[in-house]
């Protein structure tokens, strides 16, 4: 049985959703299993071994509420902070209370299951409690427009040093104001084999030539040199996103994401222009591929190279195959205009947000900032290692060589995109540009008459 | 006595019952039987209809601990027990006055609150938010501390009773078109209040219909999971319906948990039918014809 790690969704995967494919020596002291540990046994094994204590700890006896934090004194004087949670599996539940403890502050968490939480979010913001936790990107702009979440650039400047300009470009609103704390992301790249490159001589690419260069070498040699998945609808998505990116960049591709800019123009079509170039080495109809077909290329050493996000690992098996998930190392995608070079990546990012007019304001602000320093982080990653923080300055040392790439390169970006179905309108990415994607894999040709189709279905969304 | 013949028609017929009644117990019976097993170690590896490695209770200890069954089943007797009180009396009161009486709308405030069950109650859900939301609440007499209805049990329990009164009311005014008038008549004739005929003459012999209907209602409270996940935005005001929801991992879902939580779950109303057979299935025929 596999349907366990597929995404029940076609959607991308959250952060919270998938983690990193653990290394030997970062596992968990807590769980009884032997060698690394997947996201996936890591949450089974709670459920299953620390159930009931941990859980009756957590919901405090009579208590309605979650208390975190209450013992510190430091905070005290702010009163009770109410906070939202979707983190409602028992290592990230156990996870985020521990980093809400170390802010100090009297802090009731109400924590929902994930899939209600999100599902009602649009109910939910309009009795909230004084934080939420929520997405960056698309997802917060247009709560954020609507005015039903708080401005928090104060937060920013008075408390979020540690945060990168990329982070603090995803937590901005249309309006140049700050609505979000990045708390955790995984990074999208091209993945490889770092056994592989090495055997054959390969050079990480950073030029669109050097790329397609590559990509031609590693055919001479017998290999498919691109992994290419497409089930599901969002896979590929991820690469029209990084070829925006670089012939148009970050900027352009906000606009087009909120349905500012003409699907027919110019610009996109040099980006499937761009794209269709490299389709001879893709491996043989993409459409009908999940991605954990593909990544199975990547861990036999048939394919060269795969763009995905670092959840590629967690298709293989931490018990059995923890040669592979140590193997695999990934890179920027190239520079193709050296007008935006490689300063934007694709990092979907899970963090907080205010209520628009919190019961307790300063409580809500101080426990915001609290959530973005290291020591926050440093506690959530102590319970469950799967993440890679958003702040720079979090303890790395329980980080695989994965874990710290991610951070190295999300870190380094001057612009981080949220994946394009979480860039845009929802059922837009899904229904329109989801299937224009994949029409155009089936029949490159037809580019022009696909675009016509996206702008024209265009209008029948509103976008924020 | 002899055993009925074995006619082809006979054979088709048992052949055909027999293949339903497997059809229809066979998912009940593989979820009872996945909830005594492991499911990384045992279930996910050998599937589902495999013989098991070992039988256990930590499923019903986890669901029970983990969807926190002790507090949503609280909330949700605080929930259907005041809903299903209220419901019954308020929908015996105006079958009373729609059916024992004649005056000049009874016939169409009858129909009003019968019509009732016609809408499908999403509909309303967006009106329905936008009033509670509005409508100011004491902190006092809820434990949310939101100042408005929104969020609180005490607004899901108004909702049940308001949509439910439509179909008891329909069923108990069919029910006391029955009882003869002459009841009433004597009772007036010997001084009887109109509330006092009501409570000491309708109401006890009305008992049949509100036994059945209770039990009926009490299941479909019970079940209800729309209104309170999208009512109670506390995770912690949420009636047991809404654990299954918890347990459903955000990466991995463990299905023989949620077997022994979805088994753990149906026993009350498994229990409620059991212990009121006979009601119940008085009720589903309530109503349907005319006395």
């Amino acid at each position: 049985m596999t349907s366990d790690r597929r995404v029940r969704v076609p959607r991308s995967p959250s952060p919270s959703e998938v983690g990193f494919a653990l290394g030997e020596e970062t596992q968990d002291p807590g769980t009884e299993a032997g060698s690394g540990l997947s996201r996936r046994s890591f949450i089974v094994g709670a459920a299953a071994t620390l159930g009931t204590g941990a859980v009756l700890a957590a919901c405090g006896g009579d208590s309605d509420e979650t208390e975190a934090g209450g013992a510190a004194e430091g905070g005290g004087d702010l009163g009770e902070v109410t906070f939202g949670s979707n983190y409602s599996d028992e290592k990230p539940k156990e996870a985020l209370a521990a980093a809400v403890a170390t802010t100090g502050l009297d802090v009731a968490i109400n924590t929902v299951d994930h899939n209600t939480y999100q599902e009602n979010f649009n109910t939910y913001v309009q009795q909230p409690d004084d934080i939420m936790a929520w997405f960056a990107g698309y997802r917060m702009r247009a709560f954020a427009s609507r005015g039903v979440v708080g401005d928090i650039s104060d937060v920013w400047s008075d408390q979020l040093s540690g945060m990168s300009e990329g982070f603090k470009s995803a937590s901005t609103g249309l309006d140049g104001s700050q609505y979000f704390v990045p708390f955790y992301f995984y990074a999208w790249g091209i993945h490889y084999r770092k056994s592989l490159f090495e055997e054959n001589g390969y050079e990480i690419p950073t030029t669109w030539d050097d790329f397609k260069a590559l990509c031609d070498t590693m055919q001479a040699d017998g290999l498919v040199p691109l992994c290419a998945a497409n089930d599901g609808g969002w896979p590929q998505m991820g690469m029209f996103d990084m070829i925006n990116l670089r012939v148009n960049g970050y900027d352009y591709h906000v606009s087009l994401m909120g349905g500012n800019e003409d699907w027919t123009s110019p610009e996109v079509k040099e980006v499937f222009a761009k794209w269709n170039e490299i389709l001879p080495y893709y491996q043989p109809d993409a459409n009908g591929r999940t991605w954990q077909d593909a990544a199975n290329a990547l861990g036999d050493k048939s394919a060269g190279m795969y763009l995905l996000g670092n959840f590629v690992t967690s298709n293989f098996d931490g018990d059995t195959q923890q040669d592979i998930i140590d193997d695999i190392d990934f890179f920027l995608f190239p520079e193709i205009n050296s007008e935006h070079g490689q300063d934007a990546i694709e990092a979907p990012i899970d963090g907080f947000m205010m209520a628009a007019s919190p019961a307790n304001e300063a409580g809500a602000k101080a426990l915001l900032g609290g959530m973005g320093q290291p020591a926050a982080a440093d506690a959530y990653i102590g319970v469950d290692p799967s993440v890679v923080a958003a702040v720079s300055g979090a303890d790395t040392g329980s980080y695989n060589a994965l874990q710290n790439k991610a951070a190295e390169l999300v870190g380094g970006s001057k612009f981080i995109a949220q994946f394009l179905d979480r860039d845009t309108d929802p059922d837009f990415a899904a229904n329109v540009v989801g299937k224009a994607i994949a029409d155009f894999l089936a029949d490159p040709g037809s580019i022009d008459s696909v675009l016509a189709t996206v702008e024209e279905q265009k209008s029948t969304y509103t976008f924020e | 006595m002899k055993p009925p013949r074995l006619t082809p028609a006979r054979v088709l017929l048992q052949g055909f019952l027999i293949t339903v009644a497997v059809a229809w117990l066979l998912p009940v019976a593989t979820a009872v039987y996945s909830s005594f097993r492991y499911y990384e170690a045992d279930t996910q590896v050998n599937g589902v209809f495999s013989l098991p490695t070992a039988l256990t209770l930590d499923n019903y200890r986890d669901a029970w601990a983990v969807g926190e069954m002790s507090k949503t089943f609280g909330n949700t007797a605080f929930i259907v027990l005041p809903a299903l009180f209220f419901t019954l009396l308020l929908a015996s009161v105006v079958a009373y006055a729609c059916t024992r009486y004649s005056w000049r709308f009874n016939i169409a405030f009858l129909i009003l609150f019968t019509a009732g069950n016609l809408m499908p109650q999403q509909v309303l859900f967006q009106p329905l938010f936008q009033m509670l939301k509005r409508t100011p609440w004491p902190d006092l007499l809820s434990d949310t501390d939101t100042g408005s209805l929104l969020g609180t049990k005490i607004a899901v329990i108004l909702i049940h009773v308001a949509f439910q009164i439509g179909f008891c009311t329909f069923v108990l005014a069919n029910y006391m078109k029955t009882i003869p008038t002459e009841l009433s008549e004597a009772a007036a004739i010997d001084g009887a209040s109109v509330p006092r005929q009501f409570f000491s003459v309708i109401l006890p012999l009305t008992r049949p219909a509100l036994a059945a209907l209770g039990t009926l209602e009490f299941t479909w409270l019970y079940n209800d999971f729309f209104w309170g996940a999208v009512l109670l935005n506390q995770g912690n005001e949420r009636p047991i319906t809404s654990s299954i929801a918890v347990l459903n991992g955000q990466y991995a879902t463990d299905f023989n948990l949620i077997a022994a939580a979805s088994i753990v779950i149906a026993l009350p109303t498994l229990i409620v039918y059991l212990a009121l057979q006979r009601h119940f299935i008085a009720g589903l025929t309530l109503g349907s014809t005319k006395g």
